[in-house]
């Protein structure tokens, strides 16, 4: 086995340590005039865009994970980005983000690795799944 | 249906300004993104728009040609970087159907059509 491989192994399941987020109606409004994408819905706090996960797990995750899988950062690419609607996320939800390595593998030149993270309100349901491909190069 | 192009959405210029609000609601504030210098010295020539901005333009588009509640998923993949000064178009339509969903694709480009991000998302027809 060559060390890519071992190392690749080794990252594989593994977890990330749950963190929390509440859902602020500011954070959508910024979004959204960010994108410009001024729905009132979204300036209202009555919606959410579809991609403002990203908000929860750049705001919300005190781990590195980039440190944790020891990527190395100038190598490293966003690949793909895939969400599954399960249910609803509202303002003041608070929302409970488990994170694990779903898929470590190398083709040709390069490491894939897949994050699988599951987004869970404070009453226990599912509400996103969200999986996202990060290209390493060797 | 199947066949059927959505109303394309055309978006303003992508400024500098534009990438550090974007960094600043998203929370990420890699340099490359967000400080020149870095950027330069890293080989991209400048900064770079965030991918998910990318993809948010397309998450604007599809609620734009669908109510949000009907999105079952969205999948995307980054094909190429968007810099500063770039304009870009969605476009979409239906590829696909089922007894409940609509399977639908759709892509950003720039203004001389190179392919920024490319997706593919389900619409449920009855929730």
């Amino acid at each position: 086995m060559t060390r890519t491989e071992s190392r690749l192994e080794q990252i594989k399941n593994t977890k990330i340590e749950a963190f929390t987020y509440t859902i602020e109606k500011g954070k959508i409004k910024e979004l959204a005039i960010a994108l410009g994408d001024q729905k009132e819905s979204y300036l209202n706090g009555d919606a959410v865009p579809p991609t403002f996960s990203t908000v929860i797990e750049f705001w919300g995750d005190p781990t590195s994970i980039s440190k944790v899988l020891d990527l190395n950062l100038s190598k490293v690419l966003h690949g793909e980005q895939s969400y599954e609607y399960v249910g609803t996320l509202k303002v003041g939800d608070e929302i409970i983000v488990h994170t694990v390595v779903e898929k470590a593998f190398a083709k040709a030149t390069m490491n894939f690795i897949v994050l699988k993270k599951e987004f869970l309100n404070q009453h226990g349901e599912l509400v996103l799944i969200g999986r996202s491909t990060i290209i390493e190069r060797h | 249906m199947v066949g059927h192009q959505f109303e394309t959405i055309q978006k303003e210029e992508v400024t500098h300004t534009q990438i550090v609000r974007y960094a600043g609601a998203s929370g990420d504030f890699n340099p490359i993104h967000t400080v020149v210098p870095f950027a330069e010295k890293v080989g991209l020539g400048g900064v770079i728009a965030h991918g998910m901005m990318i993809m948010g333009f397309i998450g604007q588009a599809i609620v734009d040609w669908f109510p949000s509640n009907c999105l079952e998923n969205f999948t995307v993949r980054f094909n190429a970087m968007t810099k500063p000064g770039e304009k870009i178009v969605v476009n979409g339509q239906i590829v696909g159907e089922t007894d409940d969903s609509w399977l639908c694709e759709s892509i950003a480009s720039n203004e001389n059509g190179e392919i920024k991000v490319t997706a593919k998302f389900t619409i449920h027809k009855r929730r």
